[in-house]
């Protein structure tokens, strides 16, 4: 007692924790300086294309070079010389239309292969998982004369209508494996609650797994609607026209081309379609990485 | 089945003597020839055999003949009866009218097939059918009469009540909602200041004001029922929902009744073997016609339709685009016409052959359903009629018509596309055969296995640059996420969360920006380039050197990649018990062997599975090579003039599919990396859950 008297109530030690060694010290001192050095490392080339994007001092090339001037320029120059909203908006149409036909097919299927014993069941569910397997690019050579065959018979079916088919289509497997697990983990009392108060198969369906499954079918919704703004390769090879390019295409158009090109207001519409995606991603994240990890591993 | 059985089974398992007296004795005599010693067989079978001849001569055949005879008139004219009374009926609700002819012809045929009850189970069943129905019928009319009657009332009394004064009333519910409202909004108003105050939190506010909404609501409601109309219209309402769904639900219960009945009794046949099946062999559903399952037979004919109309012809070339069905695969559109196309015929071929896949599953199902329904009839079980076979869709069906449009999509989604790039494989499609190419059988193969040819020499240095470039760039990024988790983790550690979020921001900024925005950058001239020559004293251009390059890539990649692998160990070292540590703790395990002997083999053994994705997908990663450098620098002298010296094999199919037209030589390198990345990606789900499942 009567050290502590003595002993000014800074130098007194609370804490739960043992008091560092020196070693500790020194280690806990080179994480800051690791953690330091990779969060520069994040943010620099972020914030040059900031930076970029704003500043009217440039050519048709990024550069630091000149004196920073603020001005909207580039983005004045984003939305009046180029294509820049058509290519949001079919950005959009497109991801919207993935994730509603992925919705409408993958919780049919999940809620089937969930619930349901049939023959034909476990032989399907191994093929389902081959099929995942098989990289989407190993069709690329067929999609463009398919879409000549089913436009003839079809006259309303455009590219982006494959281009929509092709984004379902290739996560049909996998999110209706995600699907299953999730459904899975539900208990079946309120299916058979619900069965024995007289309720169908679509009833089920409709009022007990849809709201159940919520959650998890917001994920899939939410990664076939990111999947589209993040492809570059498919939209490349189905749609030709410049007015018809999705944002990545799009965009690309600013620095590779020539004639096109104007880095600055790359930098420009590279920030506008990360803003809404960051804030998306920051919000959710616990979620979005849960639903990536359940669709390969479970138990 | 050699003999009739002695007795007849129902669906339900039981077993029934035999009514049929010819059929009973036949099936009494193959009992006797079983046991029989082998001196008395040969007279048994002869019998047998006679008596089988004149089965239909039998006295109990002719008199069974006479009643079908005579049950088919009544029937016949009991039908013309049933549409009169319908017609004439003294009820003026068509529902009514219908259900009251149905109660009279049940009463007629109770009373017709009474008598022959023993004679045979159809006409058992028709009796016990007719009494269920005049069990079931009149509650339903009455019920509906009542509803109507009610309904009917109810109107008058509204109208009634419209045309009186209603404005005491009318004034009270106003003033009533006026004083509800005041409440509501007080209770609002001290909501909030509770909220301000800092009494409760703002999730129950929000909470609380959900409810005084709901509560409001309900009152308003309740008050506005005290005005006579109102009240009225609720009780209308009610009555109308009632006739709509309740009487709807009293006849299926007499349905499903009646199809116990179907399931109770047997049936007797003279047929030995299922023979009518062989019908749906010419067209699927003549069978089913054959057993009377009319909804059934429409529905099977609808699919003979697709196989008559579209399955076949398409197969043989009518109403192609431009091919000729399954033909077209062989011939390649070889002297063809000048527009024709090979890869059109290839894919038509192709899409032929999958209708004609569905067409047999058609056929198979239609040919099954029908020897299936035979062999149970010559048991003894009956048919389903319309109800039973609709609630068994309902149920067993349910899974494959809801996995129908996923089915399709997958066909022509992704396995048409699939078999072509197979095919194609083996032919001779490159920038020379364009338009015609045929088969080549395995050249492409050996093309690519010798590294031969303009497009063929790269093949190897670009799958040993693949393999690096996929085992560094993944392996860095795993190390780089792993590594900042465990940091971040530390307890000591502060401020966490903007750690976090500042090391999540590769991941959601989109990739594509990032790397572009990267390659302007590296390109000459760029920010990056200059600051690096600035620090090495000389110009650095990484876009022109192969090795810089490379390394560039690699980089890039671990700088992407390594925030999701941040996030997934995050996530798990989040849930790693604390007591673990402190258990280790008290045991005397310093910090750096608890991390050593908890937190790495826990993470690394949940994480495991989830890495096999991590190198598959930087494997295919084509928009990081594309965007980059698209595959540059390039490198004539040992990669020809197609790929660059930072192609990976997807680039490089992408390049000799779609720049440069080499689609026969691309889609065999796909077909061997599919392979790979097939076989891959089963070691790593082989052990999960799902699988085994």
């Amino acid at each position: 007692m009567s050290i502590i008297k003595h002993k000014k109530s800074s130098d007194l030690y609370l804490s739960d924790k043992p008091p560092l060694t020196s070693l500790g010290k020194v280690f806990l001192a080179l994480s800051y300086v690791i953690l330091i050095a990779w969060a520069f490392a994040i943010i620099w080339p972020l914030a040059q294309m900031v930076l970029s994007s704003f500043n009217g001092n440039q050519g048709k090339a990024i550069s630091m070079a000149g004196t920073y001037v603020f001005s909207l320029d580039n983005f004045r120059y984003l939305f009046e010389e180029t294509y820049f909203f058509s290519w949001v908006k079919n950005t959009i149409i497109i991801a919207l239309a993935s994730a509603l036909v992925t919705l409408l097919i993958v919780s049919f299927t999940g809620y089937a292969y969930s619930r349901y014993r049939f023959s034909g069941r476990k032989a399907s569910l191994m093929t389902i998982m081959l099929i995942q397997s098989i990289p989407t690019f190993a069709g690329i050579t067929a999609y463009y004369t398919m879409h000549n065959i089913f436009s003839s018979v079809l006259p309303f079916f455009s590219r982006e209508a494959l281009l929509v088919l092709i984004y379902a289509g290739g996560g049909i497997a996998s999110n209706t494996l995600i699907l299953k697990n999730y459904i899975d983990s539900v208990s079946t009392e309120l299916d058979d609650a619900a069965r024995i108060d007289g309720c169908s198969n679509m009833q089920v369906y409709r009022l007990i797994i849809m709201p159940i499954a919520r959650p998890m079918l917001a994920i899939i919704g939410l990664w076939s609607f990111i999947g589209p703004f993040m492809d570059y390769m498919l939209p490349k090879i189905l749609l030709t026209n410049p007015q018809s390019y999705t944002l990545a295409t799009g965009l690309f158009t600013l620095i590779n081309d020539v004639r096109t090109m104007n880095q600055p207001a790359f930098a420009a519409g590279g920030l506008l379609t990360a803003i809404p995606i960051i804030i998306l991603f920051i919000s959710l994240q616990g979620q979005l990485v849960s639903g990536l990890a359940q669709g390969s591993v479970k138990g | 089945m050699k003999y009739y059985p002695v007795q007849v089974a129902d669906d339900i398992g039981n077993l029934h003597p035999r009514k049929h007296l010819a059929l009973a004795e036949l099936a009494d005599l193959g009992l006797q020839l079983e046991g029989a010693r082998p001196d008395q067989k040969a007279g048994l079978k002869a019998s047998l055999a006679s008596k089988q001849r004149q089965l239909a001569q039998h006295p109990y055949s002719q008199k069974l003949k006479a009643f079908e005879q005579k049950a088919q008139a009544f029937e016949a004219d009991l039908k013309d009866k049933q549409s009169q009374w319908q017609n004439n009926s003294p009820y003026k609700d068509k529902r009514v009218a219908k259900l009251d002819a149905e109660l009279k012809a049940a009463e007629e045929r109770s009373a017709f097939y009474q008598a022959y009850q023993e004679l045979s189970y159809d006409a058992e069943l028709a009796y016990l059918i007719s009494q269920r129905q005049q069990l079931h019928l009149p509650g339903i009319i009455q019920q509906q009469l009542d509803l109507e009657k009610s309904l009917a009332e109810k109107e008058a009394l509204k109208a009634e009540a419209e045309k009186q004064d209603r404005g005491a009333v009318k004034a009270d519910i106003a003033a009533y909602r006026k004083q509800r409202q005041e409440v509501y909004q007080n209770k609002l108003a001290d909501l909030k200041a509770k909220e301000r105050q800092g009494q409760i939190s703002s999730k129950a506010l929000a909470s609380e004001r959900k409810m005084e909404k709901l509560a409001l609501k309900e009152d308003l409601a309740l008050k506005e029922l005290e005005d006579p109309v109102k009240g009225l219209e609720e009780q209308i309402r009610s009555i109308k929902h009632s006739l709509k769904v309740g009487i709807k639900e009293k006849y299926r219960v007499m349905q499903a009744d009646i199809s116990d009945l179907r399931r109770r009794t047997p049936v007797e046949v003279t047929a030995k073997h299922p023979r009518k099946f062989l019908l749906n062999l010419v067209l699927p559903g003549l069978a089913q016609l054959a057993n009377k399952q009319y909804i059934k037979a429409i529905l099977f004919f609808l699919g003979s339709l697709f196989i008559g109309f579209a399955a076949i012809p398409y197969a043989l070339g009518y109403g192609n685009y431009q091919g000729q069905g399954v033909a077209g695969l062989i011939s390649l559109a070889q002297g063809g016409r000048r527009v024709d196309r090979s890869i059109i015929f290839m894919i038509e071929g192709i899409m032929a052959i999958f209708l004609l896949i569905l067409a047999l599953a058609i056929y198979y199902f239609a040919i099954r359903d029908a020897y299936r329904v035979e062999k149970k009839r010559i048991k003894g079980i009956r048919p389903h009629n319309w109800f039973e076979t609709k609630e068994s869709l309902e149920s067993h069906g349910f899974p494959y018509i809801v996995s129908t449009p996923a089915l399709l999509v997958i066909i022509f989604i992704v396995l048409v596309p699939v078999v072509t790039t197979i095919l194609l494989s083996f032919t001779s499609m490159d920038p020379k055969h364009q338009s015609k190419f045929a088969w080549n059988g395995l050249a492409n193969y050996k093309v690519i296995a010798l590294g031969q040819g303009v497009a063929g020499k790269a093949f190897w240095h670009i799958l040993s640059w693949t393999i690096v470039w996929t085992l560094a760039a993944t392996t860095l990024a795993i190390l780089i996420g792993f590594i900042l988790a465990l940091l971040v983790n530390q307890d000591r550690i502060r401020g966490k969360k903007l750690w976090r979020t500042i090391y999540l921001l590769p991941w959601a900024v989109p990739a594509f920006i990032t790397i572009m925005f990267f390659s302007v950058m590296l390109a000459p001239n760029g920010i990056l380039t200059e600051l690096i020559s600035g620090l090495a004293g000389y110009v650095v251009n990484v876009k022109n050197d192969t090795t810089l390059t490379r390394i560039a890539l690699v980089l890039l990649q671990g700088w992407l990649g390594s925030s999701y692998i941040f996030l997934l160990c995050t996530g798990i070292l989040q849930s790693i018990p604390q007591d673990l540590y402190e258990a280790a703790e008290i045991d005397g395990a310093g910090s750096w062997k608890r991390v050593q002997h908890i937190t790495i083999p826990l993470l690394l053994y949940q994480i495991a599975p989830l890495l096999v994705t991590q190198y598959t997908f930087n494997f295919n990663n084509y928009s990081i090579i594309a965007l980059f450098n698209n595959g540059g620098p390039f490198v004539p002298s040992k990669y020809g003039n197609l790929a660059g010296s930072s192609d990976i094999l997807i680039s490089y199919i992408f390049k000799l599919t779609i720049e440069n037209q080499y689609q026969a030589l691309g889609a065999a390198i796909t077909i061997l990396i599919s392979l790979v990345l097939m076989f891959v990606s089963f070691l790593g789900f082989r052990k999960t859950k799902a699988f085994n499942d």
